[in-house]
């Protein structure tokens, strides 16, 4: 099965495991599968591996063992036509490039052509409005990552993989990027994979919930989201809503128990 | 950001900023001319008023020379530079071969220019090539070690995205390092620079026809007070030109405002495995030499009389009949250089840290610093050695005061820059212990300061056996710097080849012992460093 070149991949993670150099088990043995043009959440208590497993399937980190298949080839083969974006969890912009600068080496690096109408409406899409020529370090922590999200859709990745990418945002901005970002990636076709550790964020964003132990990673729960879109922010008061987030909690603190025997008897 | 860097980058405050600049350097000026005339009678020091009439009636004179050795200068900038660009790519692409690069470049450094100035001079006659060479010589290394420093001052998420677009190693060199790396390039250049006049001076001592170096020899020959002063100062208003034409220029380009620290510490060499690593790289770094050494010899084809190579310098150390009175007469003189240099080099040390010290306690101080800090880290100090043996006689205070000037300027330079790098919350929660200016200064300030003043003691050991040789050279006529310049005329090529080869020998065990001690001080107040 070769990656078609106009729809999304699925991604099938086979036995994936990770053992750092210094004999530190990050994932342990995983099978994991991402369906394709969907948006997945990885959820999972902070450094349990999240980023480890995100950092595999973009080919920034050789598995210890198992095999990762992005539409039925390795990650090497999607890297080579650029066909992934990563928005990491720290932004890592270039200091001496303007927001737009960042966004145009990215079009280049892959290799796309840069329409300045595109860019425009990209730094648009995330309230960077009037802040494209600003450099990084003029801007705020959320501003960063706002940069950094539209980075990484700028090159209109089939897969993209997203590393909390809203840490550091408002409130606020939070809830818009929430409404506007699966709106784009829906009419693209995009098979995304969102790493954070807030429940409601997950619940709101993803077709799918994938629940994980502490280190090393292991996938504890699979919840399927089966909320209607568009979603808007009421929708967080809606029982189907809580419901949704009561699972996960109770999958991750399930995790935690079982990994962590509590200290005191009950 | 120091206020040295503040003075160079804030352009909106810059007229505020600088009035202190200013004011100091109107009381340098005053104080050197009143001193002038307090001791006019004593024939050593020329006031402002002096060196400006001398200038004056010397205009065409002054003017030629300058325009030679300027030339030289540049050429041998451009030179010395690209070599290390060139250096650093190389170390880049092919990572093994940076310890190689490193000691190579560390040794060539290290040879002192008082004797490559004199071999140079016969392996290419009377013209302009052993000054443009040593002024090559003079930059290469200062330029070499923060672009790789800066080459691979970039967090890994960089190298992450370029990553991630499938894109290699040349796509995060051309997009990532060498940005990344320019600050350092730019700082490194700045240094570079009145290094680079230096070089090319020292140079035209060596038997050139034209040029400012030349008219020094002249100038002290003649005891000529007025010119002596003239020169020096003529010297070090375009040293100070140029550092402050590169600052601006960088500013036109660059973000943030050059880095001060030039040099990151090696890694602490720890282990079996790692000891046995630098152990083979020495190795391959004395056999590079030595393989350089004698192919350049060969390609040169020149009278086996004055080239040396490796061999004919151990017959003449070892294997030769007269092989023990060599032996002895460099060992002697070596002594007698070491007396006055280690005083001088400790000194210098203390002074610079002392002094900056002083300026973080006492804040009013800074404009008077801040004028020291822009003239004093573009001065060529070696130029203005007569000055120091016209003020303070040819023995030995002369040539210690000197070798201690020498390592002042960038020691101080670089421990005001640590000082006033303490992190900012560190300090925050000391004062809310309301801890004094002392205690602070103790526990916060100078653990922060220390890699800067290593760097700088690092850097400063060739720095301070050029001032040593190029003292004996000219004034004292004692020790190894005087042993190489008598050996030179009177072509006595054995002891001066293996006068080079000692002295480089033990300028760069010098630097690595100084290195091993920063390691293990380092490990200790700032492991980050090492990383
Ligand atoms: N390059 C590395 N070398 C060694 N350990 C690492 C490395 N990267 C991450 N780790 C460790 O692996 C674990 C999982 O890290 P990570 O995947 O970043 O967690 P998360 O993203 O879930 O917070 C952590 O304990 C972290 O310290
Ligand atoms: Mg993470």
């Amino acid at each position: 099965m070769a990656l078609d070149p106009t729809s999304p991949p699925e991604v099938i993670c086979t036995g994936l495991a990770k053992t750092f150099d210094g004999g530190l088990d990050a994932v342990s043995p995983t099978t994991l599968r991402f369906a394709a043009g969907q948006t997945t959440a990885l959820v999972g208590p902070s450094g349990c591996g999240k980023s480890t497993i995100l950092r595999m399937i973009a080919g920034l980190e050789t598995p210890s063992a198992g095999s990762i298949s992005i539409g039925g080839a390795p990650p090497a083969e999607t890297l080579q036509k650029a066909d992934l974006a990563v928005a990491f969890q720290d932004p890592s912009l270039l200091p001496w490039r303007s927001v737009r600068g960042n966004i145009e080496l990215a079009l280049g690096l892959a290799r796309r052509p840069i329409v300045p109408e595109e860019v425009d409406q990209l730094i648009r899409m995330v309230g960077l409005d009037g802040f494209a020529e600003t450099r990084p370090a003029e801007l705020s922590g959320g501003m960063r990552q706002r940069a950094a999200i539209a980075r990484a859709l700028a090159t209109q990745p089939k897969l993209l993989l997203l590393d909390e990418p809203f840490g550091a945002v408002d409130e606020l901005t939070r809830q818009q990027l929430a409404q506007d970002l699966p709106r784009l990636w829906e009419a693209r076709g995009t098979t995304t994979l969102l790493v954070t550790h807030s429940v409601q964020e997950a619940v709101m964003l993803s077709d799918r919930i994938l629940v994980l132990s502490p280190r090393p990673a292991a996938v504890v729960a699979d919840i399927s989201v089966d909320l209607p879109r568009p979603r808007d922010p009421e929708l967080a008061r809606d029982a189907a809503f809580t419901t949704l987030v009561d699972d996960v909690f109770s999958a991750l603190s399930h995790g935690m128990a079982q990994s962590h025997p509590p200290l005191v008897a009950q | 950001m120091t206020a040295l860097q503040a003075t160079l980058s804030a352009p909106g405050s810059q007229a505020r900023r600088s009035l202190p600049a200013i004011l100091g350097l109107v009381g340098v000026f005053l104080i050197w001319e009143l001193a002038a005339r307090a001791f006019e009678d004593a024939f050593v020091l020329a006031g402002p008023s002096d060196v400006l009439a001398y200038l004056m009636a010397n205009q065409a004179l002054m003017g030629r020379a300058l325009m030679v050795t300027l030339s030289n200068a540049a050429i041998g900038f451009v030179l010395g530079n690209l070599a290390a660009v060139l250096l650093a790519l190389i170390a880049l692409l092919w990572p093994r071969s940076e310890s190689v690069v490193t000691g190579l470049a560390l040794f060539v450094f290290c040879l002192p220019l008082v004797a490559t100035g004199p071999i140079l001079r016969v392996f290419f006659g009377p013209g302009e090539w052993p000054q443009i060479l040593l002024a090559a010589l003079a930059v290469y290394y200062t330029t070499l070690i923060p672009l790789l420093v800066g080459l691979r001052a970039a967090p890994a998420t960089w190298f992450d995205l370029v990553r991630s677009y499938g894109r290699g190693r040349f796509a995060a060199l051309f997009h990532v390092r060498m940005m990344a790396s320019l600050p350092y390039f730019v700082a490194g250049l700045q240094i570079a620079a009145p290094a680079a006049f230096l070089g090319a001076m020292v140079g035209e001592f060596t038997g050139a026809e034209r040029g400012m170096g030349v008219l020094t020899i002249r100038a002290m020959r003649a005891l000529d007070v007025d010119m002596t002063w003239a020169l020096a100062s003529v010297a070090t208003a375009v040293a100070i030109l140029v550092y402050l034409v590169i600052g601006w220029l960088a500013r036109l380009v660059l973000s943030d405002a050059p880095p001060v620290i030039l040099a990151a510490p090696r890694a602490s060499v720890s282990g079996r495995a790692a000891v046995w690593k630098s152990t083979v790289n020495i190795a391959l770094t004395v056999g590079v030499v030595l393989g350089v050494w004698w192919g350049a010899l060969a390609v040169l084809d020149v009278s086996p009389f004055f080239a040396k190579g490796p061999a004919d310098v151990f017959d003449a150390l070892f294997l030769a009949p007269d092989a023990a009175t060599t032996r002895a007469t460099l060992g002697s003189a070596l002594i007698d250089t070491s007396v006055l240099l280690l005083p001088g080099y400790f000194a210098g040390l203390l002074a610079g840290a002392g002094l900056a010290m002083l300026v973080v306690l006492v804040p009013a101080l800074t404009g008077i610093a801040m004028t020291l800090s822009i003239a004093l880290r573009s001065v060529p100090i070696v130029t203005t050695a007569p000055l120091v043996v016209l003020l303070a006689g040819r023995g030995a205070v002369g040539t210690i005061v000197l070798v201690a000037v020498m390592v002042f300027f960038p020691t101080f330079v670089a421990c005001l820059h640590g000082l006033r790098q303490a992190p900012g919350q560190v300090m925050d929660v000391l004062h809310s212990y309301a801890a004094g200016p002392i205690l602070q200064l103790i526990r916060v300030r100078i653990p922060a300061m220390l890699p800067a003043f290593f760097a700088a003691a690092r850097m400063s050991v060739p720095a301070s056996v050029l001032a040593v040789t190029v003292v004996e050279w000219l004034a004292t006529g004692n020790g190894i710097g005087s042993l190489m310049a008598v050996s030179a005329s009177l072509s006595d090529y054995d002891m001066l080849w293996s006068s080079v080869v000692l002295v480089s020998l033990l300028s760069s065990l010098g630097y690595a012992a100084v290195g091993a001690i920063e390691s293990r001080v380092l490990r200790i107040y700032a492991p980050e460093q090492l990383a």
